[in-house]
């Protein structure tokens, strides 16, 4: 077992309850795996720095976990099979898990207020 | 940042223009190079998006190993751009 977080990101038009079951989605499938879940961390939507499938904005999500290397394989192929995920990446951690400040968007109080226009709709 | 009227003197006590110098990372223990923090991350990277040299950020070579691979990630992940020219509308 070794210690992985995957960051991907969601279709920003994705939001309420078909976000919230993406991310319960992909988190069912770690624990499917046989994975040991950490920690599921959720960034709000953010500005990208290049557009990525015509999209300007997206929302992250964080997955720490232990998993066997084969776990990586099959959640990947999960993820490129999901049209709504449009970017995600895999990474090591040799450390194993550390709590660390979740990175803040400089944006972010504008992005959550824009979020939650879409959501009254 | 060498005078050339003033060769003899290394450390010369009048340097008019001090920068800072040595690895920002080596000096405090507690910071740490991760490609989620972009904030630390964009101080090493120019307006253009490319990464900023050693001998011009002053990273020990360890370390800038370490902020170059986090960079590359954060570039991934589409937390850094790669280039400004593909600027969202």
């Amino acid at each position: 077992m070794r210690t992985y977080e995957t960051i991907y990101i969601v279709h920003p038009e994705i939001v309420g309850d078909g976000y919230q079951a993406i991310v319960e989605k992909f988190k069912g499938i770690l624990e499917d795996l046989k994975a040991n879940v950490l920690k599921v961390d959720e960034w709000g939507t953010r500005k990208l720095a290049y557009p990525v499938k015509k999209q300007a904005r997206g929302t992250y999500v964080l997955m720490a976990y232990e998993a066997a290397a084969d776990v990586i394989a099959e959640l990947e192929r999960r993820m490129r099979i999901d049209e709504n995920v449009i970017k995600f990446q895999t990474v090591l951690l040799e450390n194993g898990y550390q709590e660390t400040a979740p990175a803040a968007g400089e944006t972010e109080g504008a992005e959550d207020a824009e979020e939650e226009v879409e959501d009254n709709e | 940042m060498s005078y050339p009227n003033k060769p003899s003197r290394p450390a010369a006590p009048r340097r008019r223009f001090t920068r800072r110098k040595g690895c920002r990372f080596c000096g405090d223990k507690t910071l740490k190079i991760d490609y989620k923090e972009i904030r630390t991350l964009r101080y090493f990277v120019s307006e253009r998006g490319k990464i900023v040299p050693r001998r011009i950020s002053g990273n020990c070579a360890i370390h800038q190993r370490k902020i170059t691979a986090a960079i590359k990630r954060a570039r991934n992940i589409a937390l850094l751009p790669f280039t400004s020219a593909h600027n969202a509308d």
